[in-house]
């Protein structure tokens, strides 16, 4: 077998860690680039991550686990229903929404929808966490497969 | 003229001694040990600087992915993204550049890696990677705590550590590899069972890789074997460890699925290691098979009793356990005398005197109480202290030889 030269495998390996860096962020990335826009309410906290700083936690108050809550872990679904100028959650479901935009969850005890945290600088997130004491909105991009990607968050 | 080497003066000493030797013995004339010991200046600088610049390209590298965590708003999120990548990708080309100007950079040997200047570009470079993927991962408010962002750092620390034979982004991707694994064990395992099994998993495979990368005696890459094999003692010494705890374990296991696939890669990998290692590797096999064994029967046993008090259950189970984990360590420093890797044989030590630490804590704090407990742990980390001590230099004085 032919070994390959020093190069071609410096070369292979750094497309293999670009390939990578797309493999990290797959679902957000998808999200962001085929997704469509909608507007859900939220509650923040504010905590730090030590690779990627401080960011604000995203409670989404309308996303309700008790139709799922009995069957085990798994994946899950949340249709986007209008309401108004936003978006609620409706009923969670274990099966893929046949038509209507729907975010794709992991129901572990609660749900995990890769929408849950906001990076920001630390003082403007403590600054959006008072801001959205009494709630928030908060704009999601998400594409046709369930991926959502949070956008940002104002207060309202 | 011959090229000149810069060692250690203790390193330049040992060679006078031998050439001595040799010369009183006939086998190199006068002429032939004057120019064997032309070839070597004794220096203390390289050592130094290597140090330093170690410290530096480490400095550096926790600084750039300080700097993305810092989310320096005055720049877009792209724009932030775009410069980790330019830091990243100029590093990996400047460490290739550096190399190309070595003398007899073609000859696959491992200069480059005595280059410090290759290598501290090479660590900038495998930081500056995992600095791209959280730069990524922030933009696109991937949610905080997710294990997969460190598997990805893990995976492309060591294409690149492969693809340029370095041992610094090997020791990056390692280190972040066992990160990730204990990590998303912890996330999917839910009891103390399934995530010691996931260690002696991982203690298997390493070891497995150890003894691949040692069948490969013409390549570079037989220096990767022992990071591999210390990355496994360690493992293997901290799920036994962790299995011998009277309150981790439980009764039955449960694999998650990501735990599932690393066995089954894990006996695949040993399978293949032991079809072409030699007898002591295949040892080295066998034993890390038996401690996945013991490790996984001792953290299915687990004896609940009343909170403070001992019964003769758990303490069976802690003595059994104490046992395992004795003759563990106690193989891992073989391996390591036998091998040449002091790193294990230290491993080994300082394992044994924690874990005898805590197992005295554990197991006899519910038999005595007060000053008693204090005096005879005293005595007993005492005691503890100087066989390993007296153990670990017998040891090294054998390899030494």
């Amino acid at each position: 077998m032919r070994v390959p030269s020093r190069t071609t495998a410096l070369v292979a390996a750094v497309a293999v860690q670009a390939g990578l860096v797309v493999v990290a962020v797959a679902p957000r990335l998808s999200a962001r680039l085929l997704g469509d826009t909608y507007a859900v309410r939220v509650e923040p906290l504010d905590p730090i991550d030590p690779f990627r700083g401080a960011y604000v936690t995203l409670r989404y108050t309308d996303f309700r686990t008790e139709n799922v809550s009995s069957g085990g872990d798994g994946t899950v679904y949340v249709p986007l229903v209008p309401d108004g100028a936003l978006w609620r959650a409706g009923a969670v479901v274990r099966e893929r929404p046949a038509s209507g935009p729907f975010v794709k969850c992991r129901f572990t005890g609660s749900l995990n929808c890769g929408i849950e945290s906001l990076f920001l600088p630390q003082d403007k997130a403590k600054a959006l966490e008072r801001d959205l004491s009494q709630g928030g909105v908060a704009r999601l991009k998400v594409d046709g497969r369930g991926n959502a990607s949070v956008l940002d968050v104002r207060a309202g | 003229m011959a090229k000149t080497y810069e060692i250690s003066p203790a390193q330049l000493d040992w060679l006078r001694r031998e050439v001595g030797d040799w010369q009183r013995e006939g086998l190199v004339d006068d002429g032939g040990a004057e120019a064997i010991l032309e070839r070597y200046v004794a220096s203390r600088r390289t050592t130094v600087v290597r140090l330093l610049s170690v410290l530096g390209a480490a400095f550096v590298g926790v600084g750039l992915i300080s700097l993305v965590a810092s989310n320096i708003d005055q720049l877009s999120p792209g724009l932030r993204f775009l410069g980790i990548v330019a830091v990243w990708l100029g590093a990996v080309a400047s460490a290739e550049v550096l190399r190309r100007r070595l003398p007899d950079h073609d000859a696959q040997g491992d200069d480059a890696d005595r280059s410090i200047a290759v290598g501290s570009a090479r660590l900038i470079a495998v930081a500056a990677y995992g600095g791209t993927i959280f730069q990524a991962a922030q933009s696109l408010q991937v949610p905080a705590y997710s294990s997969g962002l460190l598997g990805c750092w893990a995976a492309g620390a060591l294409a690149y550590a492969y693809a340029c034979r370095g041992i610094g982004p090997l020791l990056v991707g390692i280190t972040t590899m066992v990160g990730w694994f204990a990590w998303a064990l912890g996330e999917r395992a839910g009891d103390g069972t399934a995530f010691i099994a996931g260690l002696l998993i991982a203690a298997v495979l390493a070891t497995a890789v150890a003894v691949l990368h040692e069948q490969l005696v013409a390549s570079t890459l037989d220096r990767f074997a022992a990071p591999w094999s210390v990355v496994g003692g360690l493992l293997a010494l901290a799920a036994l460890f962790g299995a011998a705890l009277p309150d981790v374990g439980r009764d039955g296991l449960d694999l998650p699925a990501v735990g599932v696939v690393g066995l089954l890669l894990a006996l695949t990998l040993a399978a293949a290691a032991a079809g072409r290692a030699d007898l002591q590797a295949r040892r080295e096999l066998a034993a890390v098979g038996a401690m996945l064994g013991a490790g996984l029967l001792l953290a299915a046993w687990a004896p609940v009793d009343e909170v403070g008090t001992l019964s003769g259950a758990e303490l069976s189970h802690a003595l059994v356990g104490t046992v395992v984990y004795l003759a563990a360590s106690v193989w891992f420093a073989v391996v390591g005398a036998a091998r040449d890797r002091p790193q294990l044989i230290n491993l080994a030590t300082a394992g044994l005197v924690l874990f005898v630490t805590v197992q005295s804590f554990g197991v006899f704090a519910p038999l005595l109480s007060g000053a008693a407990l204090f005096l005879i742990l005293g005595v007993i980390l005492i005691g503890v202290g100087a066989v390993a001590e007296r153990g670990r230099r017998r040891l090294l004085e054998e390899v030494t030889e």
